[in-house]
């Protein structure tokens, strides 16, 4: 008899933690940006794999009117790493390729390619995972584009999941 | 010899029968094989203003023709696409109510409830991702589900493509549109996203306001900057900001957002796809197009009116970590913790609200069910 009631016990405990474990398995899920389209290796970056980038900041103003500190990584530096043509082959046809940034929302910006060579434009645009120091806020990140010295920060997209780059047809 | 006299005595009878049934037969062939006369062929031309822009959607290998959209349109409204016969997608998106059915949640054949509410349908041609929750990349996807969900239509698209086979009326539509007279679940399933493509709604009071054919009353005007601003107390800018979500002349822009409803969402939206902790909550943010008409509202349909929806976003947002960072800290007040419209206010919302009303679209002939208007038009064929 005591021998079933263990046994009840422990299958008791099992359906109670299962779905639990399920649940907490399912939360601790974590985001990460998808880089396709035109380039020779897709990337997937997760806060893991972002650290081993050279870390930058940029201070630019967000809605509240103050500079604030971003922290991350240049995001030609991850675009080159994946083998989108910038630099020395950002050129002919190439010019003619965009960059279509997606959130975690459906919202989506484009950025021209030249736009983030440093050999083209001087300000830096980083996919940031701080703010002053901290990991973005979660309605921000983890991953967020900084357009430094850009007047509006409707380009500054939040919760990015995915880099596309692409031909304009 | 000896059946000549029975012969002749029998053959105008026999030829008033054959005459009958020969136009019996001929008259049912007809009206089975068209709801209003000869099948329309080639491209069928999607027509819409210029300010909604060209970022369409329409598959390669689906060209939207005359024959798809008109099998398509037979096919939306066709009950034997259902396990009882009964529902059709017609059935919870029903053009006077802007393709939507007044219901918070409808009932499948096996009479259970759907788990959210039915959307409305329009300008599909601009959608990329369908259902609350967005989890279908087209239109085809889209339309394969509710057909083939136990709790909707409940009926595997082989068992649809056997019954249609069987029919008059079909295999011949078929043969029009894709060459041969087969029926496949993904013919289906193409035909009916041909004919949605075509439920395009440009002719709202906004859309004429938008061409200078309409001149908004003072409230509707107010409404509209309203729905247009983000609130600064500071500056004495008041403001509902619907736009950042609703703007743009479609009144859609594609977007997935957590509008405060509850702290714990019982239906956690796309977070129940994805796992993120950030997606609980999240739902598509739907088409303001015909807003007045696609009552009872959210994706569980809990605010019966507008009101009670402008309410919600004036008054009651719940804070949750997956908020919509939209719907933080915007304020009529300063320092204030909601948006804090007044009743006036409210009005002048809700008056820019029916101004999406497009009441061409609902009443639209070519988007009506082509099966009552062949029945009607047997009636009528009959009674002279």
């Amino acid at each position: 008899m005591k021998k079933y009631y263990l046994v009840m016990v422990f299958v008791l405990s099992g359906l109670i933690v299962k779905p639990a474990a399920i649940y907490a398995q399912v939360a601790a899920k974590q985001a990460s940006v998808k880089i396709t389209g035109e380039v020779i290796t897709p990337l997937t970056i997760n806060e893991v794999n972002f650290k081993a980038y050279t870390q930058t900041t940029v201070i630019r103003k967000d809605r509240d009117g103050k500079d604030h500190t971003y922290g991350g990584v240049v995001l030609a530096d991850i675009l080159t790493k994946a083998g989108v043509t910038l630099g020395k082959t950002l050129m002919g046809e190439n010019l003619t390729k965009y960059v279509l940034v997606e959130a975690s929302d459906g919202y989506q910006v484009v950025f021209a390619l030249p736009e983030l060579d440093k050999d083209f434009a001087d300000r830096t645009i980083i996919l940031a995972d701080k703010v002053d120091g901290q990991p973005l806020a979660p309605g921000d990140g983890p991953f967020r584009i900084i357009v430094q010295n850009e007047k509006k920060p409707a380009r500054c997209i939040k919760q990015v999941t995915g880099i596309k780059v692409m031909f304009a047809k | 010899m000896r059946i000549e006299p029975n012969n002749k005595h029998k053959s105008p009878y026999l030829n008033k029968v054959f005459i009958v049934s020969l136009l019996l037969v001929a008259v049912i062939a007809a009206s089975s094989w068209t709801y209003y006369g000869v099948v329309p062929t080639g491209p069928y031309q999607l027509v819409y203003p210029a300010n909604f822009g060209n970022r369409i959607n329409v598959p390669d290998d689906s060209p939207t023709t005359q024959q798809g959209v008109y099998l398509g349109r037979a096919l939306f409204y066709e009950t034997r696409l259902s396990a009882n016969n009964t529902l059709s997608c017609g059935s919870c998106h029903k053009q006077e109510l802007a393709f939507t059915d007044g219901l918070a949640f409808s009932k499948g054949v096996d009479e259970v409830a759907t788990p959210r509410n039915s959307m409305s349908l329009a300008n599909l041609l601009w959608t990329r991702r369908f259902f609350w929750d967005g989890r279908a990349g087209s239109l085809e996807e889209q339309a394969g589900i509710p057909l083939t969900n136990p709790h909707e239509m409940g009926q595997e698209l082989t068992v649809s493509a056997k019954k249609l086979s069987a029919t008059n009326l079909y295999p011949p539509l078929f043969k029009q549109v894709y060459g041969d007279e087969s029926i496949t679940g993904e013919r289906i399933v193409k035909a009916i996203a041909q004919f949605e493509r075509t439920l395009i709604s440009a002719n709202s009071r906004y859309d004429q306001y938008l061409r200078n054919a309409y001149t908004p009353t003072a409230d509707e005007l107010k409404g509209m900057a309203l729905f247009n601003q983000s609130p600064n107390p500071e500056k004495g800018i008041r403001g509902a900001n619907c736009s950042h979500c609703h703007g743009g002349t479609k009144n859609y822009m594609e977007l997935f957002h957590n509008n405060g409803l509850d702290s714990i969402p019982k239906d956690e939206g796309i977070a129940a796809l994805t796992g993120l902790a950030s997606d609980r909550g999240r739902f598509k943010v739907p088409t303001l197009r015909n807003i007045a008409l696609t009552g009872p509202y959210m994706h569980d349909g809990r605010f019966k009116t507008l009101k009670e929806v402008v309410d919600h976003y004036s008054d009651h947002i719940i804070a949750s970590a997956s908020l919509s960072t939209f719907l933080r800290g915007e304020s009529n007040e300063v320092n204030g913790k909601a948006l804090k419209l007044t009743t006036q206010e409210k009005k002048q919302l809700i008056a820019f609200l029916n101004m999406l009303t497009d009441s061409s679209f609902i009443t639209d002939r070519r988007f009506a069910d082509p099966h009552l208007l062949a029945a009607s038009n047997k009636t009528k064929t009959k009674s002279k």
